[in-house]
């Protein structure tokens, strides 16, 4: 009788931190963990001062009233971050093609500022033929400052064999009162798309209404 | 007696060089070291205190632990925690998860201890096959899968976990057959 209340203590109180820790199952993996928790808990983004790729200033208030999607990158890298930016490169065409992306805003945030000068930010975003105005790179002023960024936006970034890093991808969507409210995977363009689609569109319905 | 006393000292001494920061940070640097040593020798120094126990002790716990069953729920659940793939990246990242490691995982080994020995065989069998085809399933799904479970491991470390595991399994499966078919022992489980 006593193994059997132990047990099933046991087994009801072991399910039950399972669930919790698994957010009721929803999420096995830190990735998908992150996604879940922003989506729940939007989160207001500091206003940090960035330097962007004409060695100006750059806060997240420049840009408020804005939809912003933000990616994180190192100019050197030779894989996943091409694949990001490129993946805005065609939103960006697209979008403009609809004539919606005047309230839309491209943020590349560089996680090697070390050897990311701005002179860098400037060609890795010419490699795109991004469009300066919609489009911007900026990299941390600070060592403890692009920690807070990483840590705010819970991207991992951790050295690879090849002497460059490997790190979270995704995009980071922060909406026009300056909240971090979504982060989609490199997986989920078609989500994304819909996503800003309907996102832009709310907006103009507000604004003629 | 001595030789007991002894040995739980070394046991001890053994967990503290895991816990501290050189050690720790060393064998968490890669997923395969972090899963393959750091894990399994947490358990064991668990497991080897666990055998230790004094009697009076064991006596209080055994009627609350029949058959061993109490103790190997406990096991699984723990075991099951650890191997979700956030729990890993957490116990990186945050000092309260990394400190719940090194607490629970050789409280797993206490219990497996204490609770294996006293186990139906049939229960021990299946359990043994489980805790194998858990090696071969997790060891084909890190080999196939394209992305990273954890955000603090490589994909390549990934896929040589995928390996050892396939490969550990393999091996276990081949002293199995062995022990069935010719009588050889090569392991003891």
């Amino acid at each position: 009788m006593r193994t059997f209340l132990a047990t099933l203590f046991i087994a009801i109180s072991g399910i039950l931190i399972l669930w919790i820790s698994t957010d009721g199952g929803r999420a096995f993996t830190a990735e998908e963990a992150r996604r879940l928790e922003i989506r729940e808990t939007p989160r207001s983004v500091p206003d940090w001062q960035l330097q962007n790729q004409d060695a100006e200033t750059f806060t997240f208030q420049d840009w408020h009233g804005h939809l912003i999607v933000v990616d994180f990158i190192y100019t050197s890298c030779p894989g996943v971050c091409l694949i990001l930016s490129g993946n805005l490169k065609n939103l960006q065409k697209d979008l403009s093609a609809e004539g919606k992306s005047d309230k839309l805003r491209f943020l590349s945030i560089t996680f090697d500022p070390e050897k990311d000068t701005p002179q860098r930010l400037k060609e890795h975003l010419s490699h795109f033929s991004a469009d300066f105005k919609n489009w911007i790179a900026v990299r941390p002023t600070s060592s403890p400052q692009k920690e807070a960024i990483l840590d705010f936006f819970k991207v991992v970034v951790i050295p690879d064999e090849y002497g460059g890093y490997t790190h979270s991808a995704g995009y980071h969507i922060i909406n026009p009162d300056g909240k971090l409210v979504a982060i989609f995977g490199i997986e989920q363009m078609d989500e994304l798309r819909a996503y800003l689609d309907q996102a832009l569109e709310g907006k103009d319905n507000a604004s003629k209404n | 007696m001595h030789l007991k006393i002894k040995l739980e000292w070394l046991l001890l001494a053994a967990l503290i060089i895991l816990v501290l920061p050189p050690m720790q940070q060393f064998l968490e640097q890669s997923m395969v070291t972090h899963m393959l040593v750091q894990l399994p020798a947490l358990t064991v120094i668990g497991w080897r205190l666990g055998r230790a126990l004094p009697e009076s002790w064991s006596n209080k716990i055994a009627p609350w632990n029949r058959w061993g069953i109490t103790g190997m729920a406990f096991a699984i659940i723990i075991m099951t925690y650890w191997m979700l793939p956030r729990a890993l990246d957490a116990a990186v990242s945050e000092w309260y998860i990394e400190l719940a490691k090194f607490i629970t995982v050789p409280a797993m080994g206490i219990a497996l201890g204490i609770s294996w020995p006293l186990l139906n065989p049939i229960a021990q069998g299946v359990l043994k096959l489980e805790f194998w085809a858990t090696f071969m399933r997790l060891g084909w799904l890190y080999l196939d899968l394209p992305d990273r479970l954890c955000a603090n491991y490589l994909l390549s470390d990934q896929r040589v976990l995928g390996q050892l595991l396939l490969l550990i399994g393999s091996a276990w499966a081949i002293a199995w057959t062995l022990r069935v078919m010719f009588g050889t022992k090569i392991i003891n489980t």
